[in-house]
């Protein structure tokens, strides 16, 4: 965890997706990799993770600056999903 | 009064007032203090109008003639009224018309002695420039003391002082900033234990620093001390003006009477017909100048004074290769690390306090700007504030930026708190020290900081240019220079005068004692010829080279300049002043007037500026002019606009 200069606690993180859709009538093993970003509570949440916990996050997609068109996930909401 | 004359008051019967006096008269509805400057003069004035002399104040000694001939050089030379010229050289005390209390009266109740204990013997060069200095005693001689970081310059003022005293002179010595003092002065009185010390410095509470003035004034204290205003205290008994560092800029005074008391402390020795010395391990180009064309003399101190003391190895870091850990390079990195296993302390140099020069959104490009002038709020972490550096103003860090929401706003850039964070991390365990105008907002702590590092209690110190100046610390061997590029890309001609002789002094923090010291410097320029005199500790051939520039260019000292200064609600108002002064001017041939340009950090503090330059290669032609402009200027009473006329300037932003 970092902070900004306002002193707002902040997490950047990468995020790793796993599943199967239906595509054009046959099952898609997807991967994806994306980098993440949090603040404040959702930070404080994420800081506390472990790497590999499977966690569900809602949010938006912001460029990562002006100079690079690169997304990354701007977190609002944690659930962790209990482990079986 | 800011008024370019003199007022008419009568004397009434059994007043006696002379010439030198300060007297309380009446003006307009209120009564202020006055010095009388003629007398026995009939007023053109009808009687009637002429007012008489309210009290005579005798509380302190009359201000005595040469100092008020003083007062007339400069209000002529910079060209500001006479009047406003010797009260603003009064202290605090002595310009109210209240007389001052009882217990400030008392004269010095012991007699001093100039008893002299030296610290150590002179070595052959210092003995040589102590006897030249001292062989025109009595007569006025202007001698650059022109010697390496650590030759002992110190100890030759000392020694000329204990001569000057010993014949019951009184000697004037003055340092760059306040933050000298304290070492310095612990110095003088352990070499004068008996001899009473004037300390001269804005420092100071105002009856200390009355007091002080009052002592040098009665020829009470045998050695005045201070910055720059201390060359405006009068001496009856001058024998000796020394000005150490005397290339610093801080020996300008950047506002109300603009004087140069480098300059000044020069003619005072020549009005006292003593010697000055200016001493300096990087002469200004302005000294060096005079030096050649012989004006001064110069003396030399070509080695340190500790025996087997060396100056230090100067190397380059090229930061278009090495690896950066937050702007430090791994190889100065790799050398701290040393420095540390050695029980050694190491100095990281980098001229920009707080944390970040800008705070920046990466996500619109907008940074936090200071609403009051052309210029970007600094961020800095202790008190987790924004703060201009040109006027003061302080604001809260944004939560998110104000244009776009983004949080995630971005330090650019870094400054002493950041690489003191960075060092901390870099070296978990390692003593950080970090010394800038933030650190040592009072003068006790920065001397207790200050003794602590000489004592060994830090192992690495970080800060601006308040460390690179005239301290002594005996275990500091390694030096790391960040940020030093800046000047060499500056559109001021002095930026690499200022650049060379900061690096010089703050190179010449290292190695001080047997150990040599080594210096890195980090730059994208590592071929340039400036880094390569500082290498070879050769401030001659970077001043012959930087003259030659100058001469080439038409740029000070072959030239002479002032500036005239506007400031302004609107950027409009105050170009249009300046227009209207440049077309009324109407200058002598020798003088050129260029057009009126907007300053670069065009508004500061909520003002908006202009300035008109004036160069002359003759030095009373521009004098003359002036004199004529300013008087013009006076009948022109502009409305909605301050100026001001900045003789000899050295700042132009």
């Amino acid at each position: 965890m970092r902070y900004t200069p306002a002193g707002v606690p902040a997490v950047e993180f990468s995020l790793r997706h796993e599943s199967e859709r239906d595509e054009a009538g046959a099952k898609r093993r997807i991967n994806a990799e994306i980098a993440g970003i949090a603040f404040e509570a959702q930070a404080r949440l994420l800081a506390k993770a472990s790497l590999n916990t499977e966690i569900e996050l809602h949010g938006f997609l912001a460029a990562k600056s002006r100079r690079s068109k690169k997304l990354v996930l701007h977190v609002t909401n944690v659930e962790f999903i209990e482990g079986d | 009064m800011p008024l370019a004359k003199l007022f008419d008051y009568s004397v009434p019967a059994g007043m006696e007032a002379r010439v030198g006096d300060r007297v309380v008269v009446p003006f307009g509805a209120r009564q202020r203090l006055g010095v009388v400057i003629e007398s026995g003069v009939t007023s053109e004035l009808p009687a009637a109008r002429v007012k008489p002399i309210v009290a005579l104040r005798d509380d302190a000694p009359r201000l005595p003639a040469d100092w008020l001939e003083l007062m007339r050089f400069l209000s002529g030379y910079y060209q500001r009224p006479l009047g406003e010229t010797v009260i603003s050289a009064l202290p605090p005390r002595l310009r109210s018309v209240k007389p001052l209390p009882r217990k400030a009266l008392q004269s010095a109740s012991a007699p001093w002695s100039a008893r002299f204990v030296p610290n150590h013997l002179l070595n052959a060069a210092q003995a040589r420039a102590l006897d030249r200095m001292a062989s025109t005693a009595g007569s006025f001689g202007a001698f650059l003391l022109h010697g390496v970081t650590g030759s002992g310059k110190t100890e030759v003022y000392l020694n000329l002082i204990a001569r000057v005293l010993a014949r019951g002179g009184q000697a004037l010595v003055m340092v760059p900033e306040i933050s000298l003092t304290p070492q310095l002065e612990a110095i003088f009185r352990r070499a004068f234990p008996e001899t009473r010390l004037a300390l001269l410095h804005s420092g100071l509470e105002d009856i200390a620093r009355t007091a002080s003035w009052l002592d040098a004034a009665r020829g009470d204290a045998g050695i005045a001390l201070g910055t720059r205003l201390a060359v405006l205290a009068p001496l009856p008994k001058l024998a000796l003006v020394v000005v150490d560092e005397e290339h610093d800029s801080s020996f300008k005074q950047q506002e109300g009477l603009r004087y140069s008391a480098r300059d000044v402390a020069v003619y005072r020795a020549k009005l006292a017909g003593c010697p000055a010395i200016l001493g300096t391990a990087t002469p200004s180009l302005e000294t060096w100048h005079n030096w050649q064309s012989g004006r001064y003399e110069r003396l030399e101190l070509p080695e340190r004074a500790v025996p087997g003391a060396r100056l230090p190895a100067v190397r380059t870091i090229d930061l278009r290769h090495a690896s950066l850990q937050q702007g430090l390079a791994a190889p100065l990195l790799a050398a701290m690390e040393a420095r540390l296993k050695n029980s050694e302390q190491s100095l990281v140099f980098i001229n920009r306090r707080g944390y970040a020069p800008v705070l920046a959104c990466e996500a619109c490009g907008w940074t936090a700007g200071c609403a009051r002038c052309t210029a970007r709020m600094v961020v800095h972490a202790v008190g987790r504030v924004l703060r201009c550096h040109h006027c003061g103003a302080e604001s809260a860090i944004p939560r998110a930026c104000p244009t776009c929401g983004n949080v995630d706003l971005k330090p650019m850039g870094r400054g002493t708190q950041r690489v003191e964070e960075t060092l901390a991390a870099a070296f978990p365990g390692a003593r950080i020290v970090r010394i800038d105008r933030d650190s040592a907002r009072r003068r006790a702590e920065l001397s207790h900081a200050l003794e602590g590092i000489q004592r060994g209690e830090a192992d690495i110190l970080v800060g601006t240019q308040l460390l690179a100046k005239g301290h002594d610390f005996p275990g500091l061997t390694l030096v790391g220079v960040l940020n030093a590029d800046a000047a060499l890309v500056s559109t001021d001609y002095r930026a690499a005068e200022r650049l060379f002789a900061v690096l010089a002094q703050v190179a010449g923090r290292a190695g001080r004692r047997e150990q040599q010291g080594e210096v890195l410097v980090q730059t994208r320029y590592p071929g340039h010829p400036l880094f390569a005199a500082l290498a070879r500790h050769d401030f001659s051939g970077f001043a012959e080279s930087q003259l030659a520039e100058r001469k080439s260019a038409g740029f000070p000292p072959f030239v002479f300049e002032a500036a005239l200064r506007a400031e302004a609600k609107k950027l409009d108002t105050a170009m249009g002043f300046l227009r209207e002064a440049a077309a009324r001017a109407r200058p002598p041939a020798e003088v050129r007037v260029f057009d009126p340009v907007p300053h670069l950090i065009t508004r500061r503090a909520g003002l908006e500026r202009a300035q008109l330059l004036m160069q002359s290669p003759s030095r009373p032609a521009l004098q003359e002019f002036l004199g004529l402009l300013t008087t013009r200027l006076f009948e022109l009473t502009p409305r909605h606009v301050h100026w001001h006329l900045d003789v000899d300037p050295i700042e132009f932003d």
